[in-house]
Protein backbone atom coordinates (compact mmCIF):
# COMPACT_ATOMS: atom_id res chain seq x y z
CA UNK A 1 0.00 0.00 0.00
CA UNK A 2 2.40 2.64 1.01
CA UNK A 3 5.49 0.12 2.06
CA UNK A 4 7.89 1.94 0.23
CA UNK A 5 7.24 5.16 1.68
CA UNK A 6 9.71 3.88 4.89
CA UNK A 7 12.77 3.24 2.42
CA UNK A 8 11.96 6.82 0.97
CA UNK A 9 12.41 8.37 4.48
CA UNK A 10 14.76 6.30 5.16
CA UNK A 11 17.03 7.51 2.23
CA UNK A 12 15.90 10.96 3.13
CA UNK A 13 17.78 10.79 6.13
CA UNK A 14 20.81 8.68 4.73
CA UNK A 15 21.34 11.62 2.04
CA UNK A 16 21.46 13.89 5.14
CA UNK A 17 23.67 12.00 6.88
CA UNK A 18 25.76 11.26 3.88
CA UNK A 19 25.95 15.35 2.97
CA UNK A 20 27.51 16.01 6.77
CA UNK A 21 30.18 13.25 6.65
CA UNK A 22 31.07 14.47 3.56
CA UNK A 23 31.98 18.03 5.03
CA UNK A 24 33.42 16.94 7.56
CA UNK A 25 35.65 14.33 5.53
CA UNK A 26 36.20 17.52 3.50
CA UNK A 27 37.61 19.50 6.22
CA UNK A 28 40.46 16.80 7.27
CA UNK A 29 41.84 16.93 3.50
CA UNK A 30 44.59 14.43 3.40
CA UNK A 31 46.89 14.49 0.00
CA UNK A 32 45.80 11.27 -2.35
CA UNK A 33 48.78 10.33 -3.47
CA UNK A 34 50.56 9.72 0.14
CA UNK A 35 50.75 5.98 1.40
CA UNK A 36 48.68 4.59 4.17
CA UNK A 37 51.07 4.03 7.14
CA UNK A 38 48.46 2.46 9.73
CA UNK A 39 46.27 0.07 7.21
CA UNK A 40 43.81 -0.86 8.68
CA UNK A 41 40.91 -2.87 7.66
CA UNK A 42 38.06 -0.78 5.58
CA UNK A 43 40.27 2.54 5.68
CA UNK A 44 40.50 3.03 2.08
CA UNK A 45 36.79 3.44 2.02
CA UNK A 46 35.77 6.83 3.17
CA UNK A 47 32.58 6.56 4.86
CA UNK A 48 30.52 9.69 2.48
CA UNK A 49 31.05 7.15 -0.46
CA UNK A 50 29.57 3.87 1.96
CA UNK A 51 26.50 6.22 2.67
CA UNK A 52 26.37 7.52 -1.04
CA UNK A 53 25.68 3.47 -2.06
CA UNK A 54 23.41 2.99 0.91
CA UNK A 55 21.51 5.97 -0.10
CA UNK A 56 21.76 5.31 -3.88
CA UNK A 57 19.89 1.73 -2.87
CA UNK A 58 16.91 2.93 -0.84
CA UNK A 59 16.39 5.83 -3.02
CA UNK A 60 16.07 3.78 -6.09
CA UNK A 61 15.02 0.90 -4.50
CA UNK A 62 11.70 3.47 -3.60
CA UNK A 63 11.82 4.68 -6.64
CA UNK A 64 10.92 1.27 -8.40
CA UNK A 65 8.23 0.71 -5.79
CA UNK A 66 6.51 3.69 -6.18
CA UNK A 67 6.08 3.26 -10.12
CA UNK A 68 4.48 0.17 -9.22
CA UNK A 69 2.21 1.66 -6.56
CA UNK A 70 1.33 3.87 -9.20
CA UNK A 71 0.12 1.17 -11.69
CA UNK A 72 -1.59 -0.09 -9.33
CA UNK A 73 -3.58 3.05 -8.03
CA UNK A 74 -2.67 2.80 -4.71
CA UNK A 75 -1.00 6.24 -5.19
CA UNK A 76 -2.43 9.23 -7.19
CA UNK A 77 -1.19 12.44 -8.35
CA UNK A 78 -4.33 14.83 -5.83
CA UNK A 79 -4.37 14.87 -2.32
CA UNK A 80 -4.78 12.34 0.17
CA UNK A 81 -1.92 10.85 -2.35
CA UNK A 82 -2.23 7.77 -1.10
CA UNK A 83 -5.76 6.01 -1.95
CA UNK A 84 -5.48 4.03 1.67
CA UNK A 85 -5.52 7.17 3.56
CA UNK A 86 -8.99 8.18 3.17
CA UNK A 87 -10.50 5.72 4.67
CA UNK A 88 -10.10 5.16 8.15
CA UNK A 89 -10.12 1.05 8.25
CA UNK A 90 -8.06 1.19 5.19
CA UNK A 91 -5.75 3.82 6.43
CA UNK A 92 -4.69 1.75 9.79
CA UNK A 93 -4.29 -1.24 7.51
CA UNK A 94 -1.66 0.74 5.15
CA UNK A 95 0.07 1.64 8.51
CA UNK A 96 0.11 -1.86 9.91
CA UNK A 97 1.55 -3.05 6.56
CA UNK A 98 4.19 0.11 6.69
CA UNK A 99 5.66 -1.14 9.96
CA UNK A 100 6.00 -4.83 9.12
CA UNK A 101 7.07 -5.20 5.46
CA UNK A 102 8.05 -1.53 4.92
CA UNK A 103 10.15 -1.86 7.93
CA UNK A 104 11.65 -5.04 6.60
CA UNK A 105 12.20 -4.29 3.48
CA UNK A 106 14.31 -1.45 4.53
CA UNK A 107 16.43 -3.22 7.45
CA UNK A 108 17.15 -5.60 4.48
CA UNK A 109 18.26 -3.31 2.55
CA UNK A 110 20.80 -1.95 4.92
CA UNK A 111 21.76 -5.59 5.43
CA UNK A 112 22.49 -5.80 1.86
CA UNK A 113 24.29 -2.66 2.19
CA UNK A 114 26.43 -3.86 5.38
CA UNK A 115 27.33 -7.32 3.26
CA UNK A 116 28.30 -5.56 0.00
CA UNK A 117 30.29 -2.82 2.18
CA UNK A 118 31.80 -5.27 4.71
CA UNK A 119 32.92 -7.56 1.37
CA UNK A 120 34.17 -4.67 -0.34
CA UNK A 121 36.83 -3.96 2.54
CA UNK A 122 37.49 -7.35 2.55
CA UNK A 123 38.86 -7.78 -0.63
CA UNK A 124 40.60 -4.68 -0.70
CA UNK A 125 42.37 -5.78 2.48
CA UNK A 126 43.82 -8.99 0.74
CA UNK A 127 45.19 -7.20 -2.29
CA UNK A 128 46.80 -4.91 0.54
CA UNK A 129 48.14 -7.79 2.41
CA UNK A 130 49.15 -9.12 -1.53
CA UNK A 131 50.89 -6.19 -1.79
CA UNK A 132 52.95 -6.10 1.25
CA UNK A 133 54.03 -9.98 1.50
CA UNK A 134 56.77 -9.76 -1.15
CA UNK A 135 57.78 -6.08 0.49
CA UNK A 136 58.28 -7.51 3.28
CA UNK A 137 59.83 -10.90 2.09
CA UNK A 138 62.83 -8.27 0.91
CA UNK A 139 63.21 -7.32 4.10
CA UNK A 140 63.73 -10.08 5.45
CA UNK B 1 6.34 -11.47 -12.00
CA UNK B 2 7.89 -8.29 -11.36
CA UNK B 3 10.47 -9.83 -8.69
CA UNK B 4 11.10 -12.07 -11.45
CA UNK B 5 11.73 -9.35 -14.04
CA UNK B 6 13.59 -7.11 -11.43
CA UNK B 7 15.89 -10.54 -10.89
CA UNK B 8 16.80 -11.02 -14.31
CA UNK B 9 17.58 -7.53 -14.26
CA UNK B 10 19.99 -7.67 -11.57
CA UNK B 11 21.62 -10.80 -12.60
CA UNK B 12 22.50 -9.00 -16.47
CA UNK B 13 23.25 -6.06 -14.84
CA UNK B 14 25.76 -7.29 -12.65
CA UNK B 15 27.11 -9.75 -15.02
CA UNK B 16 27.54 -6.51 -17.11
CA UNK B 17 28.87 -4.61 -14.27
CA UNK B 18 31.57 -7.44 -13.89
CA UNK B 19 32.24 -7.68 -17.45
CA UNK B 20 32.93 -4.08 -17.99
CA UNK B 21 34.21 -3.34 -14.21
CA UNK B 22 37.42 -0.69 -15.34
CA UNK B 23 34.98 1.74 -17.49
CA UNK B 24 33.77 3.85 -14.71
CA UNK B 25 32.01 5.90 -17.02
CA UNK B 26 29.51 3.95 -17.75
CA UNK B 27 27.67 3.72 -14.14
CA UNK B 28 26.88 0.22 -14.07
CA UNK B 29 27.49 -0.01 -10.43
CA UNK B 30 24.12 2.30 -10.26
CA UNK B 31 22.46 0.20 -12.45
CA UNK B 32 23.25 -3.20 -10.52
CA UNK B 33 22.23 -1.50 -7.52
CA UNK B 34 18.82 0.04 -8.49
CA UNK B 35 17.61 -3.50 -10.17
CA UNK B 36 19.24 -5.35 -7.26
CA UNK B 37 17.70 -2.95 -4.23
CA UNK B 38 14.10 -3.56 -6.01
CA UNK B 39 14.25 -7.21 -6.45
CA UNK B 40 15.04 -7.39 -2.09
CA UNK B 41 12.06 -4.98 -1.91
CA UNK B 42 9.71 -7.06 -4.11
CA UNK B 43 11.44 -10.31 -2.26
CA UNK B 44 9.72 -8.95 1.42
CA UNK B 45 6.58 -8.29 -0.52
CA UNK B 46 6.42 -11.89 -1.96
CA UNK B 47 7.96 -13.55 1.64
CA UNK B 48 4.74 -11.23 3.32
CA UNK B 49 2.41 -12.76 0.16
CA UNK B 50 3.18 -16.09 1.57
CA UNK B 51 2.90 -15.46 4.61
CA UNK B 52 -0.72 -13.93 4.55
CA UNK B 53 -1.21 -17.44 2.56
CA UNK B 54 -0.86 -15.83 -1.24
CA UNK B 55 0.76 -17.30 -3.11
CA UNK B 56 4.62 -16.36 -2.80
CA UNK B 57 4.66 -15.61 -7.11
CA UNK B 58 1.77 -14.57 -8.58
CA UNK B 59 0.79 -13.56 -12.33
CA UNK B 60 -3.36 -13.45 -12.05
CA UNK B 61 -3.14 -9.71 -12.19
CA UNK B 62 -3.33 -8.26 -15.78
CA UNK B 63 -1.31 -5.79 -14.58
CA UNK B 64 1.72 -7.60 -13.61
CA UNK B 65 3.34 -7.30 -17.07
CA UNK B 66 2.53 -2.90 -16.65
CA UNK B 67 4.91 -3.10 -13.53
CA UNK B 68 7.48 -5.53 -15.24
CA UNK B 69 7.95 -2.85 -18.29
CA UNK B 70 7.99 -0.47 -16.00
CA UNK B 71 10.76 -2.42 -13.79
CA UNK B 72 13.15 -2.62 -17.30
CA UNK B 73 12.26 0.99 -18.77
CA UNK B 74 12.58 3.13 -15.70
CA UNK B 75 15.26 1.19 -14.48
CA UNK B 76 17.14 1.85 -17.67
CA UNK B 77 15.85 5.56 -17.98
CA UNK B 78 16.88 6.30 -14.53
CA UNK B 79 20.28 4.89 -15.32
CA UNK B 80 20.72 6.90 -18.11
CA UNK B 81 19.33 10.52 -16.27
CA UNK B 82 22.25 9.64 -13.49
CA UNK B 83 25.06 8.54 -15.77
CA UNK B 84 24.11 11.95 -17.71
CA UNK B 85 24.29 13.95 -15.30
CA UNK B 86 27.33 12.48 -13.32
CA UNK B 87 29.30 12.24 -16.78
CA UNK B 88 28.54 15.67 -17.70
CA UNK B 89 27.93 17.81 -14.22
CA UNK B 90 31.51 17.61 -12.92
CA UNK B 91 33.09 21.33 -13.04
CA UNK B 92 36.07 21.81 -15.24
CA UNK B 93 39.08 22.74 -12.60
CA UNK B 94 40.81 25.81 -14.14
CA UNK B 95 43.57 25.51 -16.44
CA UNK B 96 46.77 27.17 -14.13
Amino acid sequence: MACFLVSTAAAVGVTVAQKIVAKKENKKVVPEETEIKDYKFGCETKWSTRLKYLATTLWTGSFLLAGEHVIHGEVVPFPPFLTAAADPTDAAEMLHEMGTVGVAMCALLIVAWGVGAFLCDLIKFRKHKKKQKPQLEKEI
Amino acid sequence: MYFLTALVCTIVAGVLFFCFRDRKGLHLDFLTITFGAATLMWLVDCIACAIGGEPFLSFDDPQDGWVALWTVLGGIGLWLVVSFVLNNGKKEEPKE
